[in-house]
């Protein structure tokens, strides 16, 4: 269900109140519509095709992450306020075994890549009040506008956490640096390129409770990355040990043997070597790891890496992410 | 063994894995195995919590193979499953790990024929599930402990999980008790109280102490009463054989619905760690008043609905409480005078638990309420438990239009819909806490005494009397008895 309107914040918040009256009546016979809001999500997609996926994507996030949606969608090249255009949608979901639907919100702006400014603006009273706000910068040429052109950075100080992906830069340590900058003015970041990692250091965290070796036994890491350069992973991955065990040598090397990382973020392997054995995690087939070495022999499946997973695991962690900000500023 | 901090732990993205262990279940055939237990640890293994080598071993005296009871259990996690089909890939791998010993409890050689299977499976950490009558409990630890199954290879874990009831009074309690203490250390021990387990419940404790501004409230300046009621609206349902024996003031109001009344009255500890919160639990039930013999017509009211004494397995003259309800005070400054009613029922017109804590009316009544009613409805703070877990606040508004006429309405927090998560079923939170040895939301030997000594002078009342029973019919709100204990202290039964 979706209506347009002009892009004036207060006639936006009376066409949501108007479409929820509509709903309520509409389904008065399965019981109304329950509206759930816990945050406000604002998605920057990279272009007009990108948008309609966004919207698949926000869909499945809200059955978790109930919020008010504001996509923005790019109009094309350059342009400003005046290309500015809105309309509303609801999402709607019927739990398992209920017959009452649950809905949220959803605002759609178009509007030019010169026209951030103005949205900034409009965003402020459009923010659900007193939930947190999170801003998802989708795709490697939103990061890209991010870091060189400044263009969002009117929305960034709207955020409470602002979500990127690294995936796809061609420099890995470039948008490292970009990222650490802007932690550094005080903004809280995630990056899904770390979010993919997850499933690694949990087998590897998991290998330190089930004591197969003791952090003080480590003398040396190594995480090993497929394709012609390094990555955000790989970097984040090396860090996090470091972090995690100061004064144990990591390195990071490329693996040779393959032409790509098909595993996430490219990563091949992790190695943990002591004094007289090497621990080794390696990705497998079937979208597994292998581990290896101590007295253990097992894989472990790794989770999903859809979009909307990762997203599910960032929008789920709204305080500080400590152990993130460790290694991003490491 | 010294616990080493583990470096690499990020615990807003991951959970704490769980030990390599084994888990011996006695009673493996019977209905808890079959509708919680099995289905918590098939789920537990599909949300990857479980190591590789996680094993099972069922027991019961039904002789089967390991086969077959993979095949039971197949269908018991298939049928009783709380969400999601089974997924078959995943279970011939969880199923593999599953083992079968068949045996009397009462017979030694079941003991040696467990160690026998342990020893193959190469588990050196055991958690033991009690998961049978209790009358077997005392034989069980008995046998683990004649057979040194509980001993412990260096390093390694010997744990005890013991299903309510933990007694049938203060006397066997304390029996059972010490029993065990004969077998395994009070640190090993887990006496389970699903009601613990259960997200609603815990929630209680970060509504209380993760908010500042229920806390001042929180006290007998502020809270006029508090009711707890745990209603069914079904009847035994073919446990009337058990059920007879137990009671509705046993079998809910000394172990489930006391405990949540001391999750909502207990003090704040200082650190959020297993034995300063039950040490505050503990010390919040030996507050509870006991009631003196010539109390406990006023204060405690049982009764039993028409039709229970045919159901099937029940004495046609049974004196079964299958509604109990009872006042309790606490007697610490903070409580002091506030009434905690308690009730629990079968039959009853729906099924709920919720608490409802009442706060005090405004001083000063300036408005009437749009009913014309002289005293306006006091706020409620209703903590939901089940079935549509939440909290909901009542609250007076005015009415649209001229004049100045108030109506309650109700600000609702709903899980399901704030939280699209899965939340994990109260076994599932269970039993992962006794295997990674965090026994927060067990109760401990003290408060197990504590809950029977303040329903002590009720039981000896109750056995030593015959009841004009049955005295409520099905699907109304219990005995008028219960109505006319509450409105002695000036108060009325939330029946909504």
């Amino acid at each position: 269900m979706s209506t347009t309107t002009a892009v004036q914040p207060e006639r936006i918040l009376k066409d949501l109140q108007q479409l929820w009256a509509q709903m309520a009546v509409d389904q008065a016979d399965s019981g109304g519509v329950l509206r759930a809001c816990a945050m406000t999500l604002v998605v920057v997609a990279e272009n007009a095709s990108d948008a309609d996926l966004v919207r698949q994507t926000v869909g499945v996030l809200m059955h978790n992450h109930p919020s008010r949606a504001v996509i923005l969608r790019p109009s094309g090249d350059g342009g400003g306020a005046a290309d500015l255009d809105a309309r509303i949608f609801a999402e709607c979901w019927k739990p398992f075994g209920k017959s009452q639907q649950i809905c949220s919100e959803g605002i759609e702006i178009t509007a030019g890549r010169g026209g951030y400014a103005e949205v900034a603006k409009f965003l402020v009273p459009l923010r659900v009040p007193d939930l947190p706000v999170v801003l998802w910068c989708r795709g490697t040429h939103v990061l890209a506008s991010a870091a060189e052109s400044g263009l969002l950075e009117p929305l960034f100080p709207l955020a409470d956490k602002i979500i990127f992906d690294t995936s796809q830069v061609a420099d890995a340590d470039s948008a490292l640096q970009f990222l650490r900058r802007l932690r550094g003015r005080g903004r809280r970041v995630a990056d899904l390129h770390w979010t993919r990692l997850t499933g690694w250091r949990e087998v590897l965290a998991h290998l330190f409770d089930d004591h197969a070796l003791r952090p003080d036994e480590v003398k040396s890491a190594q995480v090993t990355f497929g394709g012609p350069s390094v990555t955000t992973c790989a970097r984040y991955f090396a860090d996090w040990i470091r972090t995690a065990l100061p004064g144990v040598k990591v390195g990071i090397a490329a693996d040779a043997s393959s032409a790509s990382g098909d595993g996430p973020g490219g990563i091949r392997s992790a190695t943990l070597s002591t004094a007289s054995d090497n621990l080794t995690i390696a990705l497998g087939e079937n979208h597994c790891l292998e581990v290896s070495g101590c007295g253990r022999h097992y894989r472990s499946l790794l989770p999903s890496e859809s979009e909307d997973a990762l997203m599910q695991e960032e929008l789920g962690i709204l305080g500080p992410d400590l152990v993130y900000e460790r290694v991003l500023t490491a | 063994m010294t616990e080493v901090r583990n470096p690499f732990a990020d615990p807003l993205r991951f959970e704490r894995r769980v030990p390599e262990c084994a888990i011996v279940i006695f009673g493996a055939a019977g209905d808890l195995a079959k509708r919680k237990l099995l289905p918590a640890l098939y789920r537990l293994a599909y949300d990857r919590r479980l190591p590789a080598s996680f094993a099972i071993v069922g027991n019961s005296r039904t002789p089967m193979s390991d086969e077959e009871y993979r095949q039971r259990m197949h269908d018991a996690v298939k049928q009783f499953s709380e969400d999601g089909a089974l997924d078959e890939d995943l279970w011939k791998r969880f199923a593999a790990n599953l083992h079968y010993v068949a045996g009397d409890v009462k017979d030694p050689q079941l003991y040696v024929a467990l160690r026998e299977k342990l020893n193959t499976i190469g588990q050196a950490n055991v958690l033991f599930y009690l998961s049978t009558q209790p009358s077997y409990y005392e034989v069980i630890v008995d046998g683990i402990g004649h057979s040194h199954l509980s001993a412990a290879p260096e390093g390694a874990w010997r744990r005890l999980i013991v299903e309510k009831p933990f007694g049938h009074d203060l006397a066997s309690a304390k029996e059972l008790n010490s029993r065990i203490h004969a077998v395994f250390r009070e640190e090993d021990t887990y006496r389970i109280d699903h009601y613990l387990g259960k997200e609603t419940v815990q929630n209680i404790l970060a509504l209380r102490f993760g908010n500042g501004i229920f806390e001042p409230l929180w006290n007998r300046r502020y809270v006029n009463q508090v009711q707890i009621t745990a209603a069914e609206s079904i009847g035994v349902e073919g446990r009337g054989g058990y059920y007879q024996e137990a009671g509705a003031l046993r079998d809910m109001i000394q172990n489930h619905l006391l405990q949540v009344m001391a999750t909502v009255a207990m003090e704040p500890s200082a650190v959020f760690e297993p034995d300063a919160v039950r040490d505050e639990r503990a010390k919040l039930l030996r507050s509870i008043k006991i009631m003196r013999p010539e109390e406990v017509d006023q204060y405690a009211v049982a009764g039993q609905y028409k039709g229970f004494r045919q159901e099937p397995g029940v004495n046609p003259d049974a004196q079964t409480d299958t509604y109990a309800a009872g006042t309790f005070f606490v007697d610490n400054w903070r409580w002091a005078g506030v009434p905690f009613f308690i009730r629990s029922g079968k039959k009853l017109p729906k099924r709920v638990t919720d608490i409802a804590i009442q706060f005090n009316q405004a001083p000063l009544a300036l408005f009437r309420s749009g009913d014309g009613e002289e005293k306006p409805r006091p706020n409620l703070l209703i903590l939901r438990i089940q079935p549509e877990e939440g909290i909901s606040l009542l609250f007076l508004s005015k009415e649209p239009g001229s004049g100045m006429r108030l109506r309650p309405v109700s600000m609702d927090f709903n899980y399901g819909t704030s939280f699209g998560e899965r939340s994990p079923s109260a076994y599932e939170t269970l039993l992962v806490d006794a295997m990674v040895g965090d026994p927060t939301l067990y109760t401990r030997q003290d408060m197990v005494e504590a809950s029977w000594t303040v329903i002590q002078p009720i039981l000896e009342n109750w056995n030593n009397r015959r009841f004009d029973f049955p005295n409520y019919d099905s699907g109304t709100w219990g005995p008028s008895e219960a109505d006319a204990m509450i409105a002695k202290l000036g108060r009325q039964w939330r029946n909504s």
